[in-house]
């Protein structure tokens, strides 16, 4: 008896707990299908009737299109140039020892726990002095620096428990040391690369501080940028607040729908050594 | 075909001051079976791999066909390589795992998917080309890696144990098959091992190695009866040959074995005379020992008795001496522990050893 | 014996390490030494740096009240937030371990806070924290505490602490999918073992459970306290460091000397970045070390 009231208990503890973690996405998504109007009236009612048209709204009227197609177009550039990038360093140092190996992963490995402040300053005078300060391309290349050493360590390890019997019958079979990264390496590991896709993806999607240093330009912002403008701009209208927090946030729940496990995988890769 | 030369092929590490493997030489003949034998760390992988291409070579000449190799990549060298772990490409389904060597010679589709066919016809692979490795049993990834040699269709074939990761009853099975396969291939060979058996019963010659040299070259017969020295006696066969500390009588006509002596004659007469000093290795396998008084006989303690079903193993200590002794006898032999037995000793068939230099005398 | 060749293809080896390498030292090696530079200098734009050697420093350590405000808020935030988001995750880690029904659901859905952007968490608890509307004061109304209510964010006794149940909101559920994983591959017999044993639910949990994955404990202890230290979007989209400095954290002080106050110097807020840098890099040395010493477990 002690132990079935123990376990509705229990039940119940993780199902408050629940409401509390999921709670206030709730409550955003709500008001997101609700006019500013019918929010001062009752701040937890619910969506009824739901406003989907707010969604077009502000994709069209409140340039989040052009915040949308901006993170897009910077974030899957950047985990594009990250996933080559990553990978070709981090198969060349788990499979070939060389002079230096070590110390050229631990100067990366190192990166990892930098703190972004330390580059953040130095980073816009130079993004300045080449003429990529308020541009996407410098976001990006700014954002493959900042992934890059997590990559790498990601795959490194995963790269490191590939046999090197392959790569020497690889060899045998005639293939350059090209042609074996591209024909071998790559394809054994892309299930830790998708694991760092996703990962990146995310990150960069939601990364803030290095946006708001380096972009100014209105036409050239994220979305993380665009919400924190439309916020300063609309502080009151909290329902298109709201949907605008809702189009940031669709992607992310859509990836992790999909991919819960390789996500989850992902983000606690650096966590448990 | 080929003829494959190893001359004087050294090996030697920068990180390391001793040298992995030194002065190996030796020829492979067009169509022989060689295997190379030894303990692990001997340097027979080593050797292979310089062979293959996969090692560089740090000193001495590496010949096929009479031209040098050394200094040619792995795949200039027309040689196929099956591993240890196999190492299939696990992305790849079987029939690509065959197909990747060919692709990259230019060869014409027609020809790729003819030798692929045939490959997997050879080793009935035919129902599983469209399956990846990890859907494979033990025994289908090894005939993979057999294949994935065969249709390059090379000068030269090399194994690096390629049995050691089957369990035992697979293990004689593929045994049979390779030696079926070099039968019908008659291809040059170089399989590396350290089971004996497999040595033993695959090998046109072995060679075996000890710390980085070759201790001996023969067939293996040969070299099972006449091992060059200590290392190689106790290396074949299982159990190894005994090997009991001896002096010679003065004038070299008996051998004593503590408090006992045992006559020379004929070849071991001669190795006596050959001695350089006094006290020698005596070496007899247990085969050679048998219950019995006719000819040379030891009165020996039997310490133990092992049946084994088809043979019996019996530990025997000589009287007057420190050591022990291994026979092998018919599992009808009837002796107890503690009991004193007069043990006939095959002259003929054992050897003496010198104690410095381990070699035979 | 090695398994890979001797003699190491240079030119393989440059071609798939220079791309990393070049990324790595514009963007992030030149960064770094560019501003601990910056920070013996005056720099102003369009005009050459000034060198003022360690006056920076001078000015930093002896007499910016402001900065050693935001040092200390952010120490109280990187050494309370460690204790709470992993020690509530053990809880919750454990109530899961218990295999109660529905627990892949629970682990999914509890880690969803982390995916999100501090941008979309800060507007959210802005919300949540409003002294009109916002849940917190609706629930304590609800329960009749209206003495409790208050503007959350905008009274310096209460905007930082709110602003670590933030954090921990956030980050809970992160450090319970990894401690449940660390749970989950313990061999059985050890937990089983101590069931026999019969000892009290909290002995076998502080003799048993937490000597066992003190290691992944530790690890997400360091690795939230370096979190916290680093913390900026979050002050940024509530706070803005606010109200009377009593939320600013490192970050944003820096952001704030750098690109938003206008002294236009770029040497003294790079100045900030050195120290941090060195205190962060010091820290993190010190925690490995001191948590690395100890012998590992066998089981």
């Amino acid at each position: 008896m002690t132990a079935i009231l123990g376990r509705a208990f229990l039940l119940l503890v993780l199902t408050l707990y629940t409401a509390f973690a999921a709670g206030p996405f709730i409550w955003a998504a709500m008001m997101s299908l609700r006019t500013t109007t019918e929010i001062s009236n009752s701040h937890f009612g619910l969506p009824l009737p739901a406003h989907w048209e707010k969604f077009p709204q502000a994709w069209f009227n409140s340039n989040y299109s052009v915040y949308f197609a901006n993170s897009a177009s910077v974030v899957v550039t950047a985990v594009a140039i990250l996933t080559i990038v990553g990978a070709m360093a981090a198969h060349c140092l788990s499979r070939y020892r060389f002079a230096g190996n070590r110390f050229v992963y631990f100067l990366i490995f190192s990166a990892i726990i930098f703190p972004p402040q330390i580059t953040i300053i130095a980073l816009f005078q130079t993004l300045v002095n080449y003429g990529l300060y308020n541009s996407l391309v410098g976001l990006t290349l700014v954002y493959v620096a900042v992934q890059l050493p997590l990559t790498v360590y990601i795959l490194e390890s995963f790269f490191a428990r590939i046999p090197g019997d392959l790569f020497d019958a690889a060899r045998m079979d005639g293939y350059s040391e090209w042609s074996i990264f591209w024909k071998v390496s790559f394809p054994i590991a892309l299930p830790a690369l998708a694991t760092t896709v996703i990962l990146n993806t995310i990150l960069l999607w939601n990364e803030f501080l290095y946006a708001v240093v380096l972009i100014t330009d209105e036409a050239k912002r994220t979305l993380p940028l665009g919400i924190q403008r439309f916020m300063g701009d609309q502080l009151e209208d909290v329902g298109m607040i709201a949907t605008g927090l809702m189009i940031a946030i669709i992607p992310v729940v859509l990836i992790y729908a999909f991919f819960s496990e390789k996500l989850i995988q992902g983000m606690t890769a650096g966590a448990v050594k | 075909m080929a003829t494959l030369t190893l001359d004087r092929l050294s090996k030697r590490y920068a990180s390391a001051r001793e040298v992995a493997v030194s002065d190996v030489s030796f020829t492979v003949a067009d169509g022989e079976f060689m295997v190379l034998l030894g303990p692990s760390g001997c340097g027979k992988s080593t050797t292979l791999r310089m062979v293959a291409g996969l090692e560089s070579i740090t000193s001495g000449d590496l010949l096929i066909d009479g031209a040098r190799m050394n200094d040619k990549p792995a795949k200039d060298r027309d040689i196929a390589m099956v591993f240890q772990s196999y190492a299939l490409y696990p992305h790849m389904t079987v029939h690509d795992n065959l197909a990747f060597g060919l692709r990259r010679r230019s060869l014409p589709r027609d020809e790729i998917a003819r030798r692929v066919r045939e490959a997997a016809a050879a080793l009935g692979l035919d129902q599983l080309l469209q399956r990846k490795p990890h859907a494979l049993s033990g025994g289908q990834r090894q005939r993979v890696a057999l294949g994935r040699a065969i249709v390059r269709h090379p000068k030269v074939f090399l194994f690096d144990e390629p049995l050691s990761n089957l369990d035992a009853a697979l293990r004689v099975g593929m045994r049979g098959e390779l030696a079926a396969l070099h039968r019908r291939l008659s291809a040059t060979m170089l399989y590396v091992t350290h089971d004996q058996v497999e040595a033993m019963t695959m090998g046109d010659r072995i060679c075996i190695m000890e710390n980085g040299s070759v201790a001996q070259i023969g067939a293996p017969l040969d070299v099972y009866a006449a091992p060059a020295d200590t290392f190689v006696a106790t290396f074949l066969g299982s159990p190894a040959m005994n090997l009991l500390p001896a002096t010679l009588t003065t004038g070299g006509s008996a051998l004593q074995l503590g408090s006992q002596s045992l006559p020379l004659d004929g070849p071991l007469a001669a190795a006596a005379a050959r001695a350089p000093a006094r006290d020698v290795l005596f070496g007899i396998r247990p085969e050679d020992l048998r219950p019995g008084d006719a000819g040379a006989s030891l009165r020996a303690r039997i310490l133990d008795v092992e049946p084994l079903g088809a043979e019996t193993i019996v530990r025997l200590c000589p009287e007057g001496l420190g050591s022990e002794m291994l026979m092998r006898v018919p599992r009808t032999f009837s002796g107890r522990p503690d009991e004193i037995a007069t043990i006939a000793v095959d002259l003929a068939a054992s050897h003496l050893f010198d104690p410095a230099t381990t070699r035979r005398i | 014996m090695t398994r890979s060749s001797d003699r190491p293809p240079w030119g393989a080896i440059a071609v798939f390490l220079l791309p990393a390498l070049v990324v790595y030292t514009a963007l992030t090696a030149y960064p770094v030494v560019r501003t601990f530079w910056n920070s013996l200098h005056k720099v102003l734009p369009n005009r050459p740096d000034e060198f003022v050697g360690l006056a920076n420093y001078a000015t930093l350590l002896f007499s910016d009240d402001t900065f050693w405000r935001s040092v200390r808020n952010t120490l109280v935030w990187a050494c309370a937030s460690p204790l709470f988001e992993v020690g509530i995750a053990l809880l919750l880690a454990l109530a899961l371990y218990a295999k109660v029904p529905g627990s892949r659901f629970f682990r999914i859905a509890w880690f969803t806070p982390v995916l999100m952007s501090y941008v979309v968490v800060g507007i959210l608890w802005v919300w949540i924290y409003n002294y009109d509307w916002g849940a917190v004061n609706a629930l304590l109304r609800l329960l009749g505490l209206d003495t409790w209510t208050r503007a959350w964010l905008g009274k310096p006794e209460t905007a930082l602490p709110a602003l670590i149940f933030v954090t921990t909101w956030m980050w809970t559920g992160f450090n319970m999918v990894v401690l449940l994983a660390s749970l989950h591959s313990l061999p059985s017999e050890v937990i089983e073992a101590a069931e026999l044993d019969n000892c009290g639910w909290g002995a076998k949990l502080w003799h048993v459970i937490i000597p066992l994955v003190k290691p992944t404990l530790l690890n997400l202890l360091v690795l939230s306290f370096i979190g916290k230290m680093k913390i900026f979007d979050l002050v940024w989209i509530t706070t803005k460091g606010g109200p009377l400095w009593s939320t600013e954290t490192v970050s944003t002080y820096l952001y704030k000397r750098a690109f938003e106050w206008s002294t236009f110097d770029l040497g003294y807020p790079s100045t900030i970045a050195a120290v941090w840098f060195v205190i962060i890099m010091t820290c993190v040395l010190v925690l490995t070390r001191v948590l690395r010493t100890r012998d590992r477990l066998e089981y």
